[in-house]
């Protein structure tokens, strides 16, 4: 995103530094995530700390500081979830998404993202959702009752082929 | 001027001064962890309950938010006050295992162990002392004008640093997070010419130099601030010396001003 685009976004907003998470959400919708260097820009431009910044970004759950894939694939780790085998969904997707290197955030939070950007694979606490646990959620879709060998027929509809993402 | 009665103690009081501050004032000791008087109440740490018996609204609440106010009566431990702050302190013991104030208090309280999981993490920052009341947030950021750190992240997985866990030139070096920290929290040391604050991603901030007696004496960039903002109206040849330097400096010129009546010459300074 460039400079232009930036001041743009910045300018719609008559007080903007009263519309900081309004201008981050647009950045995030726009870049898929919040780049180190725009959150700098950003924190000039509109006379707020970096720290406060930062702070906005890593508190709430939409905003990324990571790239995101194309497509979002969300394990519920709620109660229910977990206790009907989400981790085992968590380490089928690791194998058949090729990212299993473990770079778990300090908060046991993660997001693994495939080499060619195509999926982004992460976790959240309940979707609501818990009468058919466990749930994934693909973008915005929400799968049901999933067991591990349902995972690659739910993959291949956002595109995902064997050769090309699964791990060694 | 008005009156309030504190444990059955009448004590006198401005109109909406802040009860924690009478109490303070009378020698009543109400355990406080998030109050700091140059910044508004926060109400964060909830230490400070007391329970109002005669007043605008009876039952238990934070002494820190509660203003003076004519007739206003208020005891400060009560049973059901001493049950909380035990459950309290409870809480405090799971999240700053290391807090040698919260230990203290404990002690006061006769809290001999904590129900709750205990949160130890290998070389925190903050020593396994941070109660996140967010006095060193808000006077980094309200106080100094420097907003280095903040808060980062949510629930139990909140902690306190610098964007990015990384150095940050957003900070002075002034040390007023340390000084306002109820637990001893953060961590800083002056190495010869260099202050590091261990605490915030070990930011390094250069030290300055008497230009008398060559000692290391303040941050760069924080004398900067206190001669523009603390203290506008001080001589050239005194800002580059350090606190004693610059009292020896500024006697001698009183007692010169004095013996001859005339405007002495500069302090001479060597480098
Ligand atoms: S480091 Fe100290 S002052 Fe800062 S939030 Fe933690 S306990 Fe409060
Ligand atoms: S001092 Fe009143 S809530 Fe912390």
């Amino acid at each position: 995103m460039d400079t232009a685009r930036l001041n743009e976004i910045v300018e719609r907003y008559p007080a903007p530094a009263g519309k900081i998470l309004g201008i981050l959400e647009q950045v995030q919708r726009e870049v898929g995530y919040l780049p180190k260097d725009i959150l700098q820009f950003l924190a000039k431009r509109l006379e707020v700390s970096l720290s406060e910044l930062y702070s906005l970004a890593t508190f709430y759950s939409f905003f990324t500081l990571a790239p995101l894939g194309e497509h979002v694939v969300t394990v519920c780790m709620g109660t229910a979830c977990h206790v009907k085998g989400a981790p085992e969904l968590v380490a089928t997707l690791k194998r058949l998404l090729g990212v299993e290197v473990d770079e778990v955030t300090r908060d046991g939070k993660f997001l693994l993202t495939t080499e060619d950007n195509h999926f982004s694979l992460t976790s959240a606490r309940c979707f609501g959702a818990c009468s058919m646990a466990p749930v994934l959620r693909v973008d915005n879709k929400i799968f049901g009752y999933i067991t591990p060998d349902r995972i690659p027929a739910i993959l291949e509809q956002f595109g995902w082929k064997e050769s090309q993402h699964r791990g060694s | 001027m008005t009156q309030v009665i504190i444990d059955g103690k009448p004590c006198a009081a401005e109109e909406g001064e802040t009860l924690l501050v009478v109490a303070r004032r009378e020698g009543i000791d109400i355990p406080a962890f998030c109050f700091e008087e140059s910044l508004a109440s926060y109400g964060a740490c909830r230490m400070c309950l007391v329970e109002v018996v005669k007043g605008a609204r009876p039952g238990i609440t934070t002494s820190c938010t509660l203003q003076a106010a004519d007739g206003l009566e208020v005891l400060t431990e009560t049973p059901e006050i001493t049950g909380l702050r035990k459950a309290l302190i409870e809480l405090y013991l799971a999240q700053a295992p290391r807090a040698e104030s919260i230990k203290a208090l404990a002690r006061r309280y006769g809290v001999e162990k904590t129900r709750f999981a205990r949160k130890v993490v290998k070389e925190d920052p903050l020593q396994n002392r941070c109660i996140l009341c967010g006095l060193c947030v808000r006077v980094c950021g309200e106080i100094m004008g420097a907003g280095a750190i903040n808060y980062i992240g949510r629930g139990q997985f909140t902690e306190i640093n610098t964007p990015f866990y990384e150095e940050n030139e957003a900070c002075m070096g002034c040390g007023a997070c340390a000084e306002v920290c109820p637990t001893g929290a953060i961590a800083l040391e002056d190495r010869t010419d260099t202050r590091v604050m261990k605490s915030w991603s070990e930011t390094k901030v250069p030290l300055a130099r008497c230009a008398a007696c060559g000692t290391f004496f303040a941050p760069v960039p924080f004398t900067r601030y206190a001669h523009e903002k603390l203290d506008p109206g001080i001589l050239d040849a005194l800002k580059d010396l350090c606190p004693a330097c610059r009292s020896k400096a500024a006697a001698r010129k009183a007692i010169l001003l004095k013996k001859e009546g005339v405007i002495p010459p500069e302090p001479e300074l060597q480098a």
